[in-house]
């Protein structure tokens, strides 16, 4: 029974992210794909809590919706006349983009496809995983932690150049 | 409550946090100096720079891993971090005339540099696939910011932006490419990769295959190989011309540090699939490079195709999957870091108020209206060839010199007949120099001490290392137990 549940979950998740995907690259308006984005954001976040990964969920709705999502809106109702104007979606290239796209997709898949061998754990999911990962964030991964603050400073630098009045 | 404090020792990373002290400090000093005089964070940052180079050479010679695996100080990192601090040094002293002459004097772009700089020296030493990706990522970030830094120049938005959307969109395979090899190998540690690879075997994983075909366009749009080199001219031609000099060395040797630690460390297992894809990319990168490089009738974009064709050279060394190539890598990396700096300072000598000689006729002429630059660019121009008495001949004699040894001889062949090309355009700018009447309307260039100065070095480094090479070859040998174990 919780395994149908879960797979009903999955594939209902899934329809979703692929459906607001698409429509984030085919919608013409440029708000309506943002809107769309938020929903694709919401749905993988959805993927997730099914993998039993609640703190990527929790990270994916705080900073993927809460943030990423936000600003761009933010963008966008300040960028004057860019919402009533429908975009042109594709240009000349759209065929070769959509073979370049079809690659990279079936080169992602192979692995799957061939049954590839995955290394997979075979310890359980650890009941307290966001405790251990706030441990090896400051223990083992102390370096990169504090090296991603830097790559925040050289972000904040960068875009007050380019944001300044001349 | 089980919790360790990790041993923390920031003496193996001496070198990156003094430069990271250094930026902070511009940083602040911005605040305190008066439009105009910023040159004072010049010297602010090249005094960071020699501090570094000192710390550098003392910690030379020492080889321990810290921060849980996560870097390691060891020999290979610290000649990467040299070249690296020397293309700083170089730059800082290109700038300041030009900031003023560009109209765009602020303390940031120290800032930028400094902090790219950063970046590099840990990639350069980072031993985990994330410190090594978050290490690219800061010096790309910078590097962005750096091209655009001609805020009002439409040529320079372009740059940024082209440069940041491609730059942007090949972190993502570099990013799915570490995925996989997680996914692949249950770590991103490279030490950890190598002993689980050599446990478990390769055969029949398509994870890894495709892990390394993503890594490979990762770093390839990186050090700018075919054919991922579209947005090189562009770049180089739009991005201020000191951030040209410092990108074409300091970006594609940081590139190829990690490059040659990831695929030479960590995936020797797989070197039977990734050589020839390596010598087939080499082939070609030459070739585009160099046959293109002779259209261009702009010397930033010539010199951007060339910085192309010279990724395809230390590509062939990269191919032949040795230590004598990795020393060989080394080496051109610190004869190519001298040349391309030393000719994109003759650039930036004849800049004048809010215009620069970028036309190949500029040039017509300059071996009678300023002998020395133009003695000093036909040292560059020979170097670049790869013709003796200079660096650039001896980097590429050990260079083809360990493809022959791999076994790869068909490749050395191919590399010599791709010097003989680029030869032509290389030439070419001396004829122009030498045996064209200058267009009357040249006006003299203003003086420019600290130019001179770096072109001095370049030229005088440009020399030594072709007449008296052994010395840097054994310390570029002396790096080569970092990736093989010996």
């Amino acid at each position: 029974m919780a395994e149908t549940v879960t797979y009903g979950a999955f594939f209902l998740l899934s329809a979703v992210v692929l459906i607001s995907a698409l429509a984030v690259v085919l919608l013409r308006n440029v708000l309506h794909s943002a809107l769309a984005l938020i929903a694709t954001f919401f749905a993988v976040a959805g993927i997730y809590v099914l993998l039993e990964a609640e703190f990527l969920a929790a990270v994916q709705v705080l900073i993927y919706v809460g943030a990423v999502a936000v600003l761009m809106l933010f963008a966008i109702m300040l960028t004057q006349r860019i919402v009533d104007r429908g975009a042109r979606v594709t240009n000349e290239q759209v065929l070769l983009a959509a073979l370049v796209a079809l690659a990279l997709f079936a080169a992602v898949l192979a692995p799957v496809a061939w049954n590839a061998a995955w290394n997979v754990s075979q310890e359980p999911v650890i009941p307290e995983a966001i405790r251990e990962l706030g441990l090896q964030l400051v223990t083992t991964y102390a370096l990169p932690f504090e090296v991603a603050a830097v790559l925040l400073l050289v972000a904040l630098v960068g875009a007050i150049i380019m944001a300044r009045e001349t | 409550m089980d919790f360790v404090v990790p041993t923390v020792d920031l003496g193996s990373i001496a070198p990156a946090l003094l430069v990271l002290a250094t930026a902070l400090l511009v940083l602040v000093g911005e605040l305190f100096t008066a439009p105009g005089r910023k040159g004072a964070l010049a010297v602010l940052a090249l005094l960071g720079v020699a501090g570094a180079m000192a710390k550098s050479f003392l910690l030379w010679g020492q080889s321990q891993a810290a921060f849980s695996g996560m870097v390691a100080l060891d020999n290979y990192g610290l000649f990467f971090g040299l070249i690296f601090l020397i293309a700083l040094g170089m730059t800082v002293l290109l700038s300041v005339r030009y900031l003023g002459q560009m109209d765009m004097d602020h303390g940031e772009y120290y800032v930028l540099l400094l902090l790219a700089v950063f970046g590099m020296m840990l990639m350069a030493s980072g031993t985990d696939l994330i410190v090594i990706f978050l290490g690219l990522e800061i010096l790309s970030l910078a590097l962005y910011v750096l091209a655009g830094f001609a805020r009002t120049d439409l040529g320079a938005q372009e740059a940024a932006l082209k440069y940041f959307l491609l730059g942007a969109f090949s972190s993502g395979f570099l990013l799915y490419g570490a995925a996989l090899t997680y996914a692949a190998t249950g770590t991103t540690n490279l030490a950890r990769i190598v002993s689980f690879l050599a446990q478990a075997g390769v055969a029949g994983n398509p994870l890894l295959w495709i892990a390394v075909g993503l890594l490979i366009v990762g770093f390839g749009f990186k050090v700018a190989t075919v054919p991922f080199q579209m947005w090189v001219p562009d770049v180089y031609q739009g991005a201020p011309t000191p951030v040209t000099a410092f990108m074409s060395v300091g970006a594609k040797a940081a590139g190829f540090a990690g490059f040659l630690r990831v695929f030479l460390y960590a995936f020797p297992a797989l070197s039977v699939d990734w050589t020839w894809l390596l010598a087939a990319l080499a082939v070609l990168t030459m070739t585009l490079g160099n046959v293109v490089a002779i259209a261009q009738g702009d010397i930033k974009r010539m010199l951007a195709y060339s910085s192309i064709a010279h990724a395809g050279y230390l590509l062939v060394a990269m191919a032949s999957n040795s230590q004598a190539g990795v020393s060989a890598v080394l080496f051109y990396m610190v004869a190519y870091a001298f040349t391309n700096l030393g000719a994109f300072a003759v650039v930036v000598y004849l800049a004048r108020q809010g215009q620069e000689a970028l036309e190949l006729s500029d040039y017509a002429g300059l071996g009678s209206r300023a002998p020395l630059v133009a003695l000093a660019m036909t040292i560059f121009m020979v170097s670049l060839a790869g013709v003796p008495p200079t660096a650039g001949f001896v980097a590429k004699f050990y260079l083809f010199g360990a493809a022959v040894e791999a076994g790869l001889v068909w490749l050395a062949v191919v590399s010599v007949l791709n010097s003989v090309i680029s030869a032509y355009y290389y030439l070419r700018l001396i004829v122009i120099m030498y045996m064209r009447e200058p267009v009357p309307e040249a006006a003299p260039a203003s003086t420019a001490p600290l130019v001179s100065v770096s072109l001095a070095i370049a030229a005088t480094a440009t020399l030594l290392l072709g007449l008296f090479p052994s010395a840097l070859l054994a310390l570029a040998q002396s790096t080569v137990g970092a990736i093989f174990k010996i």
